[in-house]
């Protein structure tokens, strides 16, 4: 009181009179925060605040997890079970009974009758580890299609693809503390800051520890290239080429650990001959880095003696994603860099529990990492499960992102989506929404009745969320954590593993299956699955309540294990045949939609931290979506001027694909002849995008795009902004 | 009592271990001593009597941010909005950019800001019902949304736009520091949660660990000598010597060369140098308060007017008072300032909290020019009153409270004047207001007279001639004085620099036509005016033209008045793409976006 007020009054501070903190994890990205709700006396949780003692985030979140609370009450979940003959009638509201009844008999009437295939079913990376575990059992041992796959296709199948290819298993070797001890960290295509926030934290916390080298390749000006020692403004879709030539460099000059590359690695030769190809001087004229930088960089890498590389989307949507990951795997082998303290091949992950989907879901295989191509693995899960090993085909079927082109010229007639929304996520929606509109039988799946694919569905079921359901997810680092049931189910809402269960129930094989009723009954059933020597994916050490206790436990986490291990291939012991990782020899092949005089800019797309995915969820949120409420593209302000483009005026993007309207934001963050458009909106940046495929992930290429920029009225554009947001 | 999370880390907890005497600006850290009656005592946060132990509790207390560090991730705006039950549309902390260079060589400078408790609350001087309190406890400035009644005073004075008036709810609220976490030894929740390492807290002037800088100055960050706020930067990177704003206030930042401070200049970019007339956009929130400014100034005007004239003896004046229209003029005086108080009571967000109004009479002067203006209408009041009876008891006081009016009005006006002289609003920050109130007294003040008794006089049958010789040398001075005061005022926008010569860009391209058109009346009006007093005629087609002269100036002081109140650049923050950027906010107005609660923009707010 040294002004104002004589007599103090109350200082009134809001208080949200919590009872409780119920612990969870964040069921955003794949980060892998643990969160601890809070409940008020009517059961309801009105706060959300960081677990101050999990190692992860350290009592931080981001700004979508400090609402994550808000997520139970958000607008547009689904009520009841909802379902019409044609998807040109109204919905109508019918029982649980009645749908699961109806749904298998249809997906039995579409097998009969067109083959076991002809039904497709693609899940997510959204849901809890044990339901995809039961998923995949129920796929494929109960209905049995090979056309079953997870939209983590669209993200992580190319970091899947490169770790197999190089190690002979999936999951990345290293972990967050690898910052603390790193002496150089390269990163590509990854702005941690926007897409991974508490990442970024973790980084940065070792930073202000110790000063070591960040080098970040990225065509825009992100706010991780602008606090990096070293930005590298690459040409988009050619890290490939700057990863030969960094290769090229350190075998040139001999920087390589010949030592580790003797003990640990395969086709060495092969491997020395192909990036011979990829002096820095030719590379230089392909990357757009130049060949100084590009020696730097090789030096600064291989000398670090402790050297790390990262990477998320700008090196898996592409149409060398696969390659890529495979490459950043070569640069880390022939400096020695796995399985090493700061030293390591670290893909950063997207969504919460895409590594959940990764190892269990049975999608590109079978569980546990195993194959279908692989006899023993067909024949132990059979008997496991109680089949006959001959119901499993012999080798995968169609990926996610050929599932719609089968669907659109008539191979698949069936379609099941679990917590996926194509038609904001996949490229070229209008390709996408001619596809849905051809199937006989469609269910959508998921927490949002108003989820975009849903218009064209025959049947929404309305699944449970996040924390209102009871499992596990696994983060980047391979650390399970638990969620756990914090809320009751919204409405007449289901858990998806009740769900699975009693479909599971209408199929044949369910009399000699079991489908556990718990998810920790799914979770000791897994860990029996887990078990093996040389099974890096081993959770059998693990059990519901020393998750918690530990908030959160990595894999391999053996039986009898205190705790589980922080690095994988520690060794140099890898999961191929004969245990040595495989140095793979990669040419590069310039197969992208590259601008031209009709179509003169670059289309990039990418994340920003308000939003998650397709906004069913952070779209409903004020205080995430108000940062960027409608969509938005960054266009480099020469550029502008020279089209006459105004700063926060409409525009109409036009590729060969479809259009988009934007709203233009001017900044240099981005080179002349690129735009940059968020991704999450509905009917805006994949109307444009091509999603060339990679060919061994299928991954599609959703940031190497040609787009023209054409004046709209702004009235009418503004109205068509307004018409495309639902919410 | 706020209580700790389990296991809690570090990087939450206060950690000053020692702090300067005084601060950069000579001012004691330590706000009072131990002994001191104030210290001791409880906050009385939501009734709880919880006394801390927090041994810095009696420091002034302030944010350090190391802008250098800032990804704008949001972290610190949601769990300031988390921890104080915002709704989006109100944030006490938001996040701003300003950005240069040329790609790639470009930089993005966040600025995360909230309020800087400063050692001269200005917010708190302002604010006509008391709402503010700054403490002794961590020189916390507080503000109780219980008592405000929503007038947004303090939003116009606070130079880093601290203050939220939510048009929901009508009142303002702001950033309480957290107090109940300092309490229990814990940073304040903003802090707790950045995820850059940018944005810390504890005793002011104290350089936390690992930072090296605690200066005043970045780029976007207003000028500190207004109100010496409690926020100290780190900003050691270069940044390109031009940094633009992405909202759509068309001011950037150039590096003088002479001190390296970034100082706003005109972004000529941001707006097509085109004159428009945008008339539309004369519209505004303080629609009520063009109307209440200009008919006080009129009544005011003409009473002092007529009384004073009468008094001097000027014939056709005494005449008027004497005549039989002089009490209805007094009761359409009544009437209409009766009009202009009510709209400007229920532009309030609580106007039935509109007695608070005298709260602050020490220090604001919106207190001041309420009181000045209820004195002045209690006085008209009275002397109609006393004037509908014929005693000498009712005359004496009629004349009483006659000059009671008179000395109370021109003093309200003077006051009603410095409400604008505001600081951080340097458009404002001109003697042109003054000139603007009192030549509209004038003008205004001999219009309304004129308007009332040239019909009477004709209908009297006296001569209109002589009274229209008063009257005129009266509106052509008022023209003159208002016409000399926007001649100086435009001088000053121009050499002013800062926001001010934001605010003449505007003025000359977005509002140039109408700008240029209120000038041509100006001089116009004097002209006629000056005209029509020579020709000394009361021709028909002479009191034709007075007529037409009426509407000019009143549709001038109109369009002058609203230009006032619309061309106003405050030194606010720099604002993001779509939060805080009054562009974005206006087109989601009028494309329909604001319909949606989640877009963060409150659909209607007049």
């Amino acid at each position: 009181m040294l002004f104002g007020r004589h007599k103090k009054n109350l200082i009134k501070i809001a208080d949200k009179e919590i009872v409780d903190w119920k612990y969870t994890t964040c069921g955003y990205c794949s980060t892998g925060c643990s969160i601890e709700v809070g409940i008020n006396k009517e059961g309801k949780a009105v706060s959300s605040r960081g677990a101050a003692g999990a190692d992860v985030n350290r009592g931080k979140l981001c700004v979508k997890g400090i609402f994550e609370h808000e997520l139970f009450s958000t607008a547009g979940r689904g009520e009841e079970p909802l379902y019409r003959d044609s998807p040109v009638e109204e919905y109508k509201k019918v029982n649980w009974d009645f749908a699961l009844d109806t749904m298998a008999e249809k997906i039995k009437g579409i097998q009969e009758k067109y083959g076991r295939d002809s039904f497709a079913i693609i899940s997510t990376g959204q849901i809890l580890t044990e339901e995809f575990y039961t998923l995949g059992k129920l796929t494929r041992g109960a209905i049995g299609t090979n056309n079953y796959d997870g939209n983590t296709t669209l993200c992580m199948a190319s970091a899947v693809s490169g770790y197999k290819r190089s190690f002979g298993s999936d999951g990345p070797p290293g972990c967050y503390d690898d910052f603390e001890h790193t002496d150089c960290l390269l990163a590509f295509g990854s702005n941690l800051p926007e897409q991974h926030p508490i990442i970024y934290w973790r980084l940065k916390e070792a930073m202000e520890k110790r000063s070591f080298p960040l080098i970040v390749v990225d065509p825009r000006v992100t706010m991780l290239a602008q606090f990096a020692d070293m930005h590298l403004p690459i040409t988009p879709g050619t890290d490939l080429v700057l990863l030969n030539s960094l290769a090229h460099v350190i075998l040139d000059e001999g920087l390589e650990d010949a030592d580790y590359i003797n003990a640990s690695t395969n086709d060495y030769e092969a491997f020395k001959a192909l990036v011979a190809e990829y002096d820095p001087v030719s590379a230089s004229k392909i990357c757009g880095i130049d060949e100084d930088t590009i020696r730097n960089v090789a030096r600064l890498y291989a000398k670090a003696g402790k050297a790390m590389s990262i990477w998320t989307m700008g090196i898996n949507q592409s149409t060398h994603g696969s390659d890529g990951v495979v490459a950043i795997n070569n640069l880390n082998l022939i400096t020695g860099n796995i399985g090493k303290a700061g030293g390591t091949s670290l893909s950063i992950t997207g969504q919460c529990n895409a590594m959940g989907t990764r190892e269990w879901s049975s999608c590109s295989g079978l569980p546990g990492y195993r194959y279908l191509e692989n006899p023993e693995d067909r024949k132990e899960i059979a008997d496991f499960w109680g089949i006959d090993e001959e119901f499993f085909p012999k080798k995968r079927g169609l990926f996610q992102t050929d599932i719609f082109p089968a669907i659109e010229t008539g191979q698949i007639k069936g379609l099941w989506l679990v917590a996926s929304n194509p038609m904001s996520s996949l490229p070229n929606s209008e390709r996408i929404r001619k596809t849905l509109q051809k199937l006989d039988f469609f269910v959508v799946q998921d927490a949002y009745s108003d989820v975009e694919s849903a218009q064209y569905a025959n049947m929404y079921l309305p699944a449970s969320i996040w924390a209102e359901k009871n499992g596990c997810f696994t983060n980047t680092e391979r650390r399970v954590n638990r969620i756990t049931n914090i809320q009751q189910p919204y409405a007449n809402s289901k858990p998806d593993l009740w769900i699975f269960n009693q479909l599971a129930k209408r199929f044949d094989h369910y009399k000699t299956m079991n489908f556990p009723e718990t998810s920790e009954g799914v979770f000791e059933e897994m860990k029996q699955l887990s078990k093996g020597k040389h099974r890096t994916l081993d959770i059998s050490g693990m059990s519901y309540q020393k998750i918690e206790q530990q908030k959160g436990i990595q894999w391999p986490c053996r039986e009898g294990d205190e705790t589980g291990a922080q690095r994988l291939y520690t060794d140099g012991k890898f999961q191929t045949k004969n245990g040595k990782a495989n140095l793979i020899p990669l040419p590069f092949i310039d197969n992208n939609e590259r601008p031209d005089n009709e179509f003169p800019f670059w289309l990039n797309t990418g994340r920003v931290v308000e939003h998650f995915h397709t906004r069913t969820r952070t779209g409903k949120m004020g205080n995430c979506n108000k940062y960027s409420p409608t969509p938005y593209m960054e266009m480099n302000p020469d550029a502008a001027a020279d089209l006459g483009v105004e700063h926060q005026s409409y525009v109409r993007v036009v590729s060969k694909r479809s259009d988009a309207v934007v709203m233009v934001q001017l900044t240099h963050r981005i080179p002349y002849n690129m735009v940059f458009i968020p991704f999450h909106f509905h009917d805006c940046a994949n109307r444009l995008t091509l999603g060339l495929l990679d060919p061994y992930s299928r991954q599609p290429a959703f940031k190497q795009n040609a787009v023209r920029i054409e004046k709209i009225d702004q009235q009418e554009a503004a109205q068509r902004n307004l018409e495309s947001r639902s919410f | 009592m706020f209580q700790t999370r389990e296991e809690e880390r570090d990087y939450a907890f206060l950690n000053d271990k020692s702090h300067q005497p005084v601060n950069r600006y000579g001012k004691s850290i330590e706000l009072v001593s131990e002994s001191d009656p104030l210290a001791g005592k409880t906050l009385n946060i939501n009734g709880d009597t919880f006394v801390s132990d927090n041994p810095n509790r009696y420091k002034q207390h302030g944010f350090h941010f190391t802008a250098d560090n800032c990804i704008g991730c949001h972290a610190c705006e949601a769990a300031c909005s988390e921890k104080n039950d915002n709704p989006a549309h109100i944030a006490f902390r938001s996040v701003g950019y300003v950005e240069g260079g040329t790609y790639p060589a470009f930089k993005r400078l966040n600025i995360s800001m909230a309020c800087n408790h400063c050692d001269n609350p200005v917010c708190l001087k302002g604010c006509p019902t008391r709402a503010y309190t700054k403490f002794a406890e961590y020189g916390a400035v507080l503000q109780d949304p219980d008592i405000c009644f929503g007038c947004g005073y303090c939003t116009w004075v606070c130079p880093y736009n601290a203050p939220q008036l939510d048009p929901v709810k009508g009142q303002v609220s702001k950033c309480n520091m957290c107090v109940d976490r300092l309490e229990v030894g814990l940073k304040p929740a903003c802090v707790s949660a950045c995820l850059g390492n940018a944005l810390n807290f504890g005793v002011i002037e104290n350089t936390p660990e690992n930072r090296q800088q605690a200066k005043t100055e970045i780029p976007g960050f207003p000028r500190t000598d207004i109100t010496h706020p409690n926020i100290r930067f780190q900003q050691t990177k270069s940044l390109p010597p031009e940094m633009t704003r992405t909202d759509s206030a068309a001011v950037k930042y150039h590096k003088d060369q002479t001190d390296g401070v970034y100082k706003p200049i005109v972004d000529k970019n941001k707006r097509a140098a085109a004159r428009k007339w945008s008339l539309k956009k004369l519209r505004s929130r303080e629609d009520p308060l063009v109307l209440f400014t200009l008919i006080s100034q009129g009544v005011i005007g003409a009473f002092m007017l007529l009384f004073l004239g009468s008094l001097a003896g000027v014939q056709p004046l005494v005449s008027a008072v004497q005549s039989s229209a002089y009490l209805p003029m007094l009761f359409i005086m009544l009437g209409i300032e009766s009009f202009a108080l009510f709209i400007s009571t229920m532009h309030l967000g609580k106007p039935h909290r509109f007695y608070r109004a005298f709260n602050n009479l020490k220090y604001s002067p919106v207190s001041r020019e309420v009181a000045g203006i209820a004195m002045f209408f209690n006085s008209l009041l009275a002397h109609t009153f006393f004037s509908l009876f014929d005693y000498s008891i009712t005359q004496t006081l009629a004349t009483v409270f006659a000059y009671a009016a008179v000395i109370t009005g021109p003093i309200a006006l003077y006051f009603m004047h410095k409400i604008y002289r505001i600081e951080a609003r340097p458009f404002w920050n001109h003697h042109q207001v003054l000139t603007a109130f009192y030549g509209n007294m004038f003008t205004m003040g001999t219009l309304l007279t004129g308007l009332v008794f040239v019909p009477v006089f004709i209908y009297q049958g006296q001569s209109v001639i002589a009274l229209l010789d008063v009257l005129a040398p009266g509106l052509i001075t008022g023209l003159l004085i208002e016409g000399l005061g926007h001649m100086s005022h435009t001088r000053y926008l121009k050499t002013r620099g800062c926001e001010a010569s934001v605010s003449y860009y505007e003025q000359v391209t977005t509002f140039g036509k109408t700008y240029m058109a209120r000038n041509l009346m100006l001089v116009i009006n004097i002209l006629v005016a000056g005209i029509l007093y020579i020709a000394a005629s009361e021709s028909l087609l002479v009191l034709g033209v007075w007529v037409m002269l009426a509407l000019s100036i009143i549709v001038s002081a109109l369009v002058s008045r609203a230009l006032f109140y619309v061309l106003v650049i405050p030194t606010t923050m720099p604002g993001a793409f779509f939060w805080k950027n009054k562009g974005f906010e206006e087109h989601a107005r009028e494309s329909g976006l604001a319909q949606m609660p989640q877009v963060g923009v409150i659909a209607d707010v007049h």
